[in-house]
């Protein structure tokens, strides 16, 4: 893989407080910070319209329609102006978005046929055209390549600046159309019958995708743009249930990526920050997926795991409820081998009704007490307000 | 043409059909887009086996590194089930994910693999030829022909084989469980054969342009037949010929034999997608036009035959009421016209006999949708056709 | 009970027409799914429109709020066009047309609903939070207004729906299968809103799938399929004869009364 213009390799030895006082005194390190933070707050916040909206998909297309754009615009300028470059990925891109959405609307193929067919039709035809200009004797073509997989050590200050207005400015449509993309989102119908003209808020949100994406190619590059976009906003969703919340924390999983990511690839040789800002995005997924309180996977496994004894212990307690029933008094002992017949029944549950009060042990005899004849009596009415 | 060139031809044909019978049924159980996740999750998997291997040819490698393309697959479907994301949203996760490990991998190790990330993504056709098999001294092709000929060779004898359990499980999921295939061993044999295709495909024509050669034919192939015998061949066709047509137009611009190849699928793609017969955009927006007039059509005489009074059979109510701009009533009333379905006297249209029974005939088969009754309209009606 | 109520909503003694509908015909995809409906619905009643599977009563409901664009005729709301008077029409759609796993929570998804009187840009604030509180406190479910919308149940959710439309606070609403999937307490619950709604001289129309119990719940009826076939009160048309026409060969169910 060619790699010029790699950041300044900084020595491995170095520690964190050295590093910071890096960022804010090197030029180039405190540009791609800056521009990697930004990109991914900007992706992270615009990646949870696409994936509330069901486009995860959307922006991985959309970025690879991106490139025969640059070429394009390459081939007829003849610079290599990042800014003019831009503006033929961003067209492009447009380009490519739409026909996706002629494609589903006027045939049969479905939407992952038409984003499978633009993704790599538009690529290949980019390739051909990034091919054709590295053989031109009069191309300074050098650099083209760095929107496959970005670098985003070739970023400078202007580029920074471009970053931060474009985010700005979506960060102001944001906040000023927030009710409309909210209920867009949530009930497009339900929005049109309110008188809000949905179309609108459509192109709106789509064209800022495209243009959050657009940001990132010269950075994280065309083939991973996609993941600045869905992990963040992937991750953001399992720590909380309101919107604004996860749009926020998304921009703020996103900017940590870009930021940890930049410091990780600046630390060690030959590694470019695209790959590894995904991968930081990764493990914030992975984290998210696992330790998130009211999603995550291994608090859902806790807690099945509970109610799977309490539902054991309730089994047994309602069990030895029907016994106790049968006589006057409810304390009459039983002895332990009637549970013995009992599915559910162990040592240790008998052990934990015992904790909780609900039964008293005599030697190989049970008896229960007044406080757990009263609890199993409400298992039942609890059970019937439960199934209604 | 030499023979090099030759080679390249034939090589690109190869992945092209390989390519294509797996990528039609891709396409048909809509699981498109995990072929480009497995093309790029495949990275990994390819270094590690060449660390193990040191040979990017290596059928030990291939099946590593198919290994990871299914893996991605299962890892998908695994996330998809805890219900924390939404299905797409899942592939989109994880095939970035082992691509940059796979990158991060192959920089780490720059010294001891001589692996191109853009080598993987695009391919390099044109060397193919010099890397040849050597079997006791003799001369017996280029690698990659041996590689993807084997490959094509198991696809093709899988294909024969399960042939109809692959078509039961495509097209009834749940007929083909009731018949005792399980769907679940077709879809992993399917992700199998596509990840190997895949990995055998990547050195020459690179993981894009095998999503493009999975896809494409088959869509373009779907677009002009319903007949799934006939949407493989002719998703064949088309890979075989962009395959050949984009080598020379690679040799032509002097440009990457890959991205030329998907310019020709893409140009194919275009032109199907505009003028398919039946499917293509320009007779899909024909017949929406003629469907509205029929409509139309029908839903004036409806109108006639609902209302006695002649306030609602007066000409201009046809634009008041109806709510129809003036070209349209003009379209309607002349087609109504001539056909002899109405007459118009003082301005008030009524329905003739012919206008009567025809209307009594479409209401009938619109409520009970049942075919026999309109066989012979179907011929004057797109309405009623498929 | 029944005679009295359909007597008072009668067009006869109201005089006013709620929603007009003329000559309607919708397309999905240019195929017709509704042909030249004709529909008076009079100020005040509680409506249903019963009809088979694919006889187009959610695209009847959908053309009349403007969602789906009619191939030819015309709605008209109080006589005037549906962009007028968006701000009398209240609805609640399927309870599938969303996800609900997405992020928000039951109070505001009801916010969501006084939207329409906002119009662009301007934020609800205390007025309406105020308005929210009090639709959910009306459909029983103000202890969970600060609920994730996932871990409501099927009938919590539909009843999240219909709070939402009565923030609307609207003259006519219109409700797309609002018992679907629902529990015996919340269907309960949302007809004794919907009666409610009646009482106080508002129009709703329902699209309702249980035969059996539309001459319980409703006083009004509309049968389609795919064309009108019938429409007027429930004592007057709900027969076997109109069953029949809409449902096919001989449909009978028993009619309570």
């Amino acid at each position: 893989m060619r790699r010029k213009g790699k950041i300044p390799a900084f020595t491995e030895t170095m520690d964190l407080k050295e590093y910071i006082e890096l960022v804010f005194n090197d030029y180039t390190l405190r540009t791609i910070t800056l521009g990697t933070a930004i990109l991914g707050a900007v992706t992270g916040m615009l990646g949870s319209f696409a994936v509330l909206r069901k486009q995860s998909l959307l922006g991985d297309a959309i970025s690879h329609a991106a490139l025969p754009g640059i070429a394009i615009a390459f081939l007829i300028t003849g610079s290599k102006d990042s800014n003019t470059l831009l503006v033929g990925a961003l067209i492009s891109g447009l380009i490519g978005t739409f026909w996706i959405r002629g494609i589903i609307a006027k045939t049969h193929l479905k939407s992952d046929t038409a984003l499978g067919l633009i993704l790599s039709l538009f690529f290949g035809f980019g390739m051909l055209l990034l091919t054709f200009i590295q053989k031109q004797p009069n191309a300074n073509q050098a650099g083209l390549d760095k929107y496959l997989f970005g670098q985003a050590a070739t970023l400078v200050e202007s580029d920074v600046w471009l970053m931060a207005i474009i985010t700005g400015l979506c960060l102001f449509v944001l906040l000023f159309f927030w009710k409309e993309f909210k209920l867009f989102l949530f009930d497009t119908d339900y929005a049109k019958t309110l008188g809000f003209n949905t179309n609108f808020i459509d192109i709106l949100i789509t064209s800022f995708i495209v243009l959050a994406i657009v940001l990132g190619l010269q950075t994280v590059g065309v083939v991973l743009m996609s993941a600045m976009l869905l992990a963040p906003a992937a991750a953001a969703r399992q720590w909380t249930n309101s919107l604004s919340k996860m749009v926020v924390l998304a921009a703020v999983f996103g900017a940590f990526s870009g930021v940890l990511g930049t410091a990780i690839s600046a630390s060690q040789n030959n590694l470019s920050t695209g790959p590894v800002i995904v991968i930081i995005a990764s493990v914030f997924v992975i984290f998210s997926f696992i330790f998130s309180p009211s999603r995550g996977l291994l608090f859902r496994q806790i807690r099945f795991i509970a109610n799977r004894r309490d539902l054991e212990l309730q089994k047994t307690l309602a069990f030895m409820y029907h016994i106790a029933e049968t006589h006057e008094d409810i304390s009459h002992p039983h002895t332990i081998k009637i549970l013995n017949n009992f599915q559910g029944y162990t040592r240790k549950t008998l052990q934990k009704l015992v904790d909780k009060n609900y039964v008293t042990l005599d030697g190989t005899m049970w008896s229960l007490t007044e406080k757990g004849f009263e609890t199993a009596a409400n298992l039942y009415n609890q059970q019937a307000i439960k199934d209604e | 043409m030499n023979s090099a060139q030759i080679e390249i031809q034939l090589i690109a044909s190869l992945v092209a059909i390989a390519c294509a019978i797996p990528g039609t049924f891709l396409v048909l159980r809509k699981m498109a887009m995990i072929s480009d996740a497995i093309s790029h999750s495949i990275l990994p998997g390819l270094v590690i086996g060449f660390f193990i291997t040191q040979d990017l040819n290596s059928p030990l490698l291939i099946l590593l590194a198919a290994l990871t393309g299914i893996i991605t697959v299962v890892l998908v479907e695994r996330i998809q089930k805890t219900g924390l994301v939404k299905e797409d949203t899942a592939i989109g996760l994880v095939f970035p994910a082992l691509f940059s490990i796979g990158v991060i991998l192959i920089a780490k190790n720059a010294n001891d693999i001589h692996l191109d990330v853009d080598a993987v993504l695009l391919g390099e056709l044109a060397f193919a030829p010099f890397d040849r098999l050597i079997i006791a001294g003799a001369d017996i092709g280029p690698k990659s022909l041996w590689v993807i000929g084997t490959i094509l060779a198991i696809t093709i004898g899988l294909l024969i084989a399960f042939f109809k359990e692959l078509k039961i499980s495509t097209f009834d999921a749940g007929l083909a469980a009731s018949l005792g295939f399980s769907p679940a061993l077709i879809h992993y044999g399917l992700m199998t054969m596509a990840s190997i295709t895949t990995v055998g495909a990547f050195d020459a024509v690179g993981a894009i342009l095998v999503v493009a050669l999975m896809i494409a034919p088959a869509a373009s192939a779907y677009l002009l037949t319903t007949d799934l015998k006939k949407m493989l061949g002719l998703a064949i066709a088309f890979g075989v010929f962009s395959a050949i047509s984009g080598y020379w137009l690679a040799h032509w611009l002097d440009a990457s034999i890959a991205g030329s190849i998907t310019t020709m699928l893409g140009i194919l793609f275009l032109i199907i997608y505009l003028f398919a017969p039946n499917k293509g955009l320009i007779a899909v927006m024909y017949r929406e036009k003629q469907q509205r007039t029929e409509v139309s059509l029908l839903t004036f005489l409806l109108h006639l035959k609902n209302h006695s009074e002649e306030r609602e059979r007066h000409v201009n109510h046809l634009q008041e009421h109806i709510n129809w701009q003036k070209v349209r009533a003009k379209t309607v009333l002349d087609l109504a016209l001539k056909n002899n379905m109405i007459l118009i006297n003082n301005k008030i249209v009524s329905l003739t006999q012919k206008g009567d029974e025809f209307t009594s005939k479409a209401i009938d088969y619109i409520i009970t949708n049942e075919d026999a009754q309109i066989e012979d309209m179907k011929d004057d009606f797109f309405l009623f056709r498929g | 009970m029944e005679n009295k109520i359909v007597e008072k909503s009668s067009p006869l003694s109201s005089g006013n027409i709620a929603v007009q509908v003329d000559d309607l015909t919708v397309a999905y995809n240019y195929k017709p799914v509704l042909w030249d409906i004709d529909l008076e619905i009079p100020e005040g009643v509680l409506m249903a429109i019963v009809g088979p599977n694919g006889a187009g009563k959610s695209t009847l409901i959908k053309a009349i709020l403007g969602i789906l664009k009619p191939i030819a005729g015309s709605v008209s709301i109080y006589g005037k066009p549906y962009d007028e008077q968006r701000k009398l029409v209240a609805y609640v759609p399927q309870k599938g047309s969303v996800d609900w796993d997405f992020p928000t929570t039951a109070l505001d998804v009801v916010m969501m609903g006084t939207y329409g009187s906002l119009g662009w840009i301007k934020r609800p604030g205390q007025k309406e939070k105020k308005a929210a509180l009090e639709a959910l406190e009306k459909v029983g479910m103000l202890p969970f207004k600060g609920r994730q919308i996932s871990q409501l149940s099927g009938g919590q959710q539909q009843r999240i729906f219909l709070a939402r439309a009565l923030v609307q606070d609207a003259s006519i609403y219109f409700m797309d299968e609002p018992f679907q999937g629902v529990d015996a307490t919340t269907e309960v619950a949302i007809i004794n809103i919907l009666k409610d709604l009646r009482k106080a001289g508002k129009t709703v129309i329902v699209v309702h799938h249980d035969l059996q119990t539309v001459p319980e719940y409703f006083d009004w009826v509309t049968f389609l399929n795919v064309k009108k076939i019938a429409t007027g009160p429930v004592k007057d048309i709900f027969n076997d004869d109109n069953l029949t026409k809409t449902y096919g060969i001989n449909y009978k169910v028993s009619i309570q009364e």
